[in-house]
């Protein structure tokens, strides 16, 4: 174990990603203008159903269309865990990678934490195109943002969300593919999570739910810190819970993908898709 | 430690069987009831070439896959450099540099330069030692009018030179190829196998294990030929000495013979 090895490797599978997604220019300037039409969009329908009873019902108060954007924004750090993970496996198997890579000397582990840093770069520069528009064309109130807090809560969202990334990547290696572990985690968390409306409209029974899910924890630091002004020692609640969810979920979808990993090196299915 | 390159004693491998539909789910914990290997047992010495011959589903490719740490035998032992590749897989990996024909393994929209490079480093080669290492490739497998040129827009064989360039980049003490000429014009085979013989095995002492549908080719390249059928190893020797062992004259007859006199499945 070299660590500033490994983060030289890690480094390099950055590079990687970004020579290949640098020879499709055009996608990055598409997703330039995706986001304005989906900030645009919940513009005017947060204009459309917005009430004295919903600002009520707003932890921070407010308008909706700063609740809603940083739900939607965020909510992607969670689809993006979920996916790059089993996405880079998946185009390895497919363009032939995946048994040099790991007869390289080069740990999984590493392999696995150098791919995930492009799609969460890319993801975290969509979201400041997200914000900017909404700052420039949307009235979104960033004066009142606690931009230190924000970073923080979103770091450790990353690495609790990267854990179940990594059981879903475990599941796609043993199974090849339909993957419902990560269904069932995109679902429950858009629904209870409170990507698009307060969990605390939700039944108690859907409440209780949501306390489990690391996107209720993540969105309720990151309202606090970017709508709520939340200091640091305000946003500790939320940044223990995804620490928790952090620290357990890390090592254990570890364990299980070398263990998923071995498996299919008992089955000889590794390069099956 | 071992004193042979490579070591395998009495190695098996079984697979689970093909399964469809719903029943895909049990494959991870499913019964290995077929067999791919069945207590094989052979050694290669350093700076030695040994060929893998036998029909298609004799083993070869699995042996192969086993010694770089793809598969986990069944049962049975395999050594690399005096590693363990259950135990010690990371460090049979450094001994190790392994080329399939039958897999490009190459990112299609970086140039063939970023692709080595990229790999280099993944094997614990610094900048400085990876360009040196990347031009005695590049040099010896006459890559250097496509190093810049995207791998997409190669042809088969050059990619397949482009492979071989890989597993020899960091100079490992053995080399696994699995059908090292595939896809190589007959020109470029011959003058692979030359580059092999004399630069890879002779000059420089790595050990060489490869599977070779080609027999001209094992005749050309192997010291020592190890015939596997359906998973066993029926003989394994020096050219002449299996030729003297089948009464025959060439090695197709030879292979012809003793697969001729190996029990059959169903008589196993």
């Amino acid at each position: 174990m070299n660590p500033r090895r490994n983060l030289r490797k890690i480094a390099l599978l950055f590079r990687r990603d970004l020579a290949i997604a640098r020879s499709y220019r055009v996608v990055f300037v598409l997703e330039l203008f995706q986001a304005f039409f989906g900030v645009a969009a919940f513009y005017y329908l947060s204009r459309f159903v917005q009430s004295p009873e919903l600002t009520r019902a707003l932890p921070q108060g407010g308008n909706y269309f700063a609740f809603a954007l940083v739900g939607i924004a965020f909510f992607d750090y969670l689809g993006v865990a979920m996916d790059t993970f089993d996405r880079s496996i998946q185009e390895a198997r497919q363009n032939g990678t995946l048994e040099t890579l790991l007869v390289s000397q080069t740990s999984l582990p590493v392999i696995l934490s150098g791919s995930a840093v492009y799609p969460f770069l890319l993801l975290a520069m969509r979201t400041v195109v997200y914000l900017g528009w909404g700052i420039a064309l949307f009235h979104f109130p960033a004066r009142q943002a606690n931009w230190a807090g924000a970073i923080l809560v979103l770091l450790m969202s990353v690495l609790a969300f990267a854990g179940l990334g990594v059981l879903s990547a475990s599941y796609l290696l043993l199974f090849k593919r339909g993957n419902p572990a990560k269904w069932l985690v995109v679902g429950l968390s858009g629904v209870v999570g409170g990507m698009m409306y307060p969990v605390s409209v939700l039944p108690d029974s859907l409440q209780r739910v949501a306390r489990l899910v690391p996107l209720t924890y993540s969105l309720e630091g990151m309202r606090a810190a970017l709508l709520g002004r939340a200091s640091l020692a305000e946003l500790w609640p939320s940044v223990r819970a995804l620490f928790v969810f952090a620290a357990v979920l890390l090592p254990v979808s570890f364990v299980v993908f070398s263990w998923a990993l071995r498996r299919t090196k008992i089955t000889g299915t590794l390069t099956h898709f | 430690m071992s004193q042979d390159a490579i070591l395998v004693e009495n190695l098996e491998k079984n697979f689970p069987p093909t399964y469809s539909g719903w029943r895909t789910l049990l494959l991870p914990v499913a019964r290995l009831t077929l067999r791919a290997l069945a207590g094989v047992s052979l050694s290669v010495r350093p700076g030695e070439a040994l060929a893998l011959i036998g029909a298609n589903g004799a083993g070869k490719s699995t042996l192969l896959r086993i010694l770089t740490t793809l598969l986990v035998p069944t049962r049975g032992r395999a050594v690399v450099a005096g590693f363990d590749v259950e135990r010690e897989p990371a460090r049979v990996r450094r001994q190790l540099g392994f080329h399939a024909s039958s897999e490009g393994g190459f990112y299609g929209r970086l140039s063939a330069r970023e692709n080595l490079e990229f790999f280099a480093a993944l094997n614990n080669l610094g900048r400085a030692e990876a360009a040196h290492s990347i031009a005695r490739v590049v040099e010896l497998l006459g890559l250097a009018a496509v190093m810049d040129r995207q791998v997409r827009t190669l042809s088969t064989g050059t990619v397949h030179r482009l492979g071989l360039a890989r597993a020899l980049l960091h100079a490992p003490a053995v080399l696994l190829l699995d059908e090292p000429t595939r896809s190589l014009d007959p020109l470029a085979a011959a003058e692979f196998r030359r580059f092999l013989r004399d630069d890879v095995v002779r000059q420089h002492g790595t050990t060489l294990l490869f599977a070779s549908h080609t027999l001209a080719e094992v005749e050309q390249l192997a010291d020592r030929v190890a015939l596997l059928d359906a998973g066993r190893l029926l003989a394994w020797d020096t050219q002449q000495g299996l030729l003297a062992a089948a009464g025959s004259a060439t090695l197709e007859q030879a292979l012809q013979a003793f697969t001729s006199r190996a029990p059959t499945e169903a008589s196993r």
